[in-house]
């Protein structure tokens, strides 16, 4: 077959165009690529949260963690939404406080409309789970396991997703290292009651007694917290308290290198 | 020309960091087809791992009056397919003003599965229903839309232990003689239940509940039916 | 364990046992020989089903009769089933870091002609059973119709039935087992062993 010399050959200064090359490579080396939460960075720990027969009862400490430090001992990780609902979170803070900010955007659209007919926990959960899901979709998860816990027209509600959009309701939700130490004790006393529902005071106890055990096990944990309730009253969040501790057994504990 | 090695990011060591998508929440759901009815079921656990999230998940959902499907796998995938699902059926109705067919789904599932080839739904769907004739009907699908119609089916983490089981009881494999399948509702429900007992037994994400959809020409109707919860 | 495909099973029955494993000879996906026995006769009253690598089983099954028949010249004594599950044990955990990829399945009558049956894993932990022990690649399969189908106190023909039916029914769903199957119910005055004709696919 014929081939035909390319008449530009002298043409074409090969040097050149690897210098080009080069310049290129190095000027898309210093464009920043677009980030996205590849691993959570300042984090909280479980969050715990029971049904109970006046709405909804829920607990978290005050810690965020930077890895292994106790970075923030003073944050809060449950917000008020409206007047029947709250989030509570374990995971990224800094995802969690861009959902305050989209609820706060969301409530503030809802009084915007003003038509009467306010959010219910129902509506905020799946609002909620859906910006989960969707960020998920776009590989950009907002690195988190939220709780949502409300309580209107006599209704309770109790919701738990997370970071992947997987989602569920339950009488108990436990989240982090609450799932493994904290929720085998909350379906225990709720399967003891045999159907009925705790008193204020016993989901108090056993939600002071669940953390208590986490503190002592959790080692991103602090014995500072605080409680939420939402009842027909409404929300609230109580002020940082501390729990009665007893260290006397420690003593007593072998292994892990004592 | 001998270049500097060019500084670019570590893709190696950005993948192996990589977001996962996906989780496994299990669970178990499967299909049969009478003559004149269908059978549809789906236990009610939903685990991550070996952390059983909640003992009330249900994962079969009723479509219309004439078709009920059940996924496994990943529950969110699920919810939102099925939410979609919807969707479409509410568009189809408004449009041709009429309830989209059983057969008419299958399709449509398939499509919407198939659509979403290179970033798929993890979830492992039946469809079970009555087509357009009264007859019981079962679509069995993969994740990416691959769909038969069968007589039975078993789907999601216990389908390798309860296929076999129900080969024998309904498909009445490996027999000598010719015996001929009489297959009456009590019969399925009872064979539904002693299947999804046994599966519970051995494979630890599926338990707690089993919801059985029966699907008749006169409605649907939904059985609940305890699973050991360990 | 999924090179050469292979399934087993044994049962407990009333007075008996059964045990039971599939022809095929393969590697991975191309079948071989359609008769390849995966359970082998250790003493009277005892076998020893090994489903695994084939050449692993070949070399398993021989070094355990040698060490059988040894016991039996330096005890002038049938080893139990029992006993022969400890040996199987030890001798697969001698392997511990370049285990024989094997699992085997043994069902034997003791001297009291008690049922005993159990397996092991790969490197010999023992998981004695009261009902039933499956292995093999179609191990899935058989949990879950075995649970739907084994029942207490059944006699030699209705065993022979439950085990012969588990064992078909799982294996057809297993693309590396099947072809054939073949079942020893073990009762205290004879060996009934039968060869089942299955679909050849």
């Amino acid at each position: 077959m014929n081939t035909y010399p390319n008449p530009f050959s002298e043409a074409i200064s090969y040097q050149r165009m690897e210098q080009y090359d080069q310049e290129h490579l190095e000027s898309l080396s210093n464009i920043s690529p677009m980030t996205r939460t590849q691993q959570p960075i300042v984090t909280g720990t479980s969050v715990l949260a029971v049904k109970y027969k006046d709405g909804i009862m829920m607990t978290t400490d005050c810690l965020a963690s930077y890895g292994s430090l106790a970075r923030f001992k003073n944050i809060e990780r449950m917000i008020k939404v409206g007047n029947s609902t709250i989030i509570g979170a374990s995971g990224d803070m800094s995802d969690f406080q861009y959902i305050t900010y989209l609820m706060d955007k969301l409530m503030t659209k809802e009084y915007n409309a003003n038509n009467g007919q306010p959010l219910a926990p129902e509506n905020i959960y799946e609002y909620l789970s859906q910006v989960m899901y969707q960020r998920r979709n776009k590989f950009d998860p907002l690195w988190n396991a939220l709780v949502v816990g409300g309580y209107q027209d006599g209704k309770s509600f109790l919701g738990y997703v997370n970071l992947r959009g997987t989602t569920y309701q339950s009488d108990t939700i436990a989240t982090g290292y609450g799932a493994y130490i904290a929720q085998p004790l909350l379906r225990n006393a709720v399967e003891k009651k045999n159907g009925e529902l705790f008193t204020e005071e016993e989901a108090k106890k056993l939600l002071d007694d669940c953390m208590r055990v986490l503190f002592y096990r959790d080692a991103r944990s602090l014995n500072k917290l605080q409680r939420a309730t939402v009842t027909a009253a409404g929300v609230t969040i109580s002020e940082p308290y501390s729990l009665e501790t007893e260290w006397g057994f420690a003593e007593h504990i072998r292994g892990y290198g004592a | 020309m001998i270049s500097e090695p060019i500084p670019t990011a570590q893709p190696a060591r950005q993948m192996a960091n990589r977001f996962d998508p996906y989780e496994d929440n299990g669970g178990t759901t499967m299909a049969l087809a009478g003559e004149d009815f269908c059978i549809v079921a789906a236990d009610t656990r939903q685990s991550d791992g070996y952390h059983i999230n909640c003992r009330y998940a249900p994962k079969a959902h009723q479509l219309s009056d004439k078709t009920v499907i059940g996924t496994s796998g990943f529950y969110a995938d699920g919810i939102c397919l099925v939410k979609r699902i919807k969707q479409r059926m509410e568009w189809y109705y408004h449009q041709h003003d009429k309830v989209m067919s059983t057969p008419a789904l299958a399709q449509l599932l398939s499509v919407m599965l198939y659509q979403k080839r290179f970033f798929p739904y993890y979830c492992f769907t039946i469809l079970g229903g009555l087509d357009e004739e009264g007859k019981g009907c079962v679509f069995d699908y993969d994740s990416v839309g691959n769909v038969e119609r069968v007589k039975y089916q078993a789907e999601g983490s216990g389908k390798e232990l309860l296929q076999p089981f129900l080969d024998s009881q309904i498909g009445l494999k490996n027999r000598a003689t010719d015996d001929v399948l009489d297959l009456t509702e009590e019969k399925a429900i009872k064979i539904v239940k002693d299947a999804f007992s046994s599966v519970t037994e051995r494979d630890i994400h599926t338990g707690d509940c089993v919801e059985i959809y029966i699907i008749r020409k006169d409605g649907i109707e939904c059985e609940k039916y305890p699973l050991k919860r360990d | 364990m999924e090179y050469n495909g292979g399934a087993v099973v044994a049962m407990v029955g009333k007075d008996c046992v059964a045990i039971a494993s599939d022809k095929r000879f393969g590697l991975q996906l191309l079948t071989l020989a359609t008769d390849f026995e995966k359970i082998y006769k250790m003493t009277d009253k005892c076998y020893i089903g090994l489903a695994g690598l084939a050449t692993d089983v070949q070399t398993l099954s021989q070094e355990l009769k040698l060490k059988v028949d040894l016991y039996k010249l330096r005890e002038e004594r049938e080893i139990t089933p029992k006993k022969f599950a400890h040996l199987v044990s030890s001798t697969l955990y001698d392997h511990r870091w370049g285990p024989y990829f094997c699992e085997p399945c043994i069902a034997g009558l003791d001297s009291d002609n008690k049922p005993f049956i159990c397996s092991t894993d790969l490197i010999g932990c023992i998981n004695f059973a009261k009902d039933f022990v499956v292995c093999g690649t179609t191990a899935r399969e058989l949990y879950g119709i075995c649970e739907s189908f084994w029942e207490p106190d059944l006699g030699p023909e209705e065993l022979f039935e439950v085990i012969s039916q588990s064992l078909l029914n799982a294996f057809d769903r297993d693309s590396q087992s099947g072809w054939g199957a073949v079942v020893h119910i073990i009762t205290p005055d004879k060996i009934i062993t039968r060869h089942l004709k299955t679909r050849q696919d």
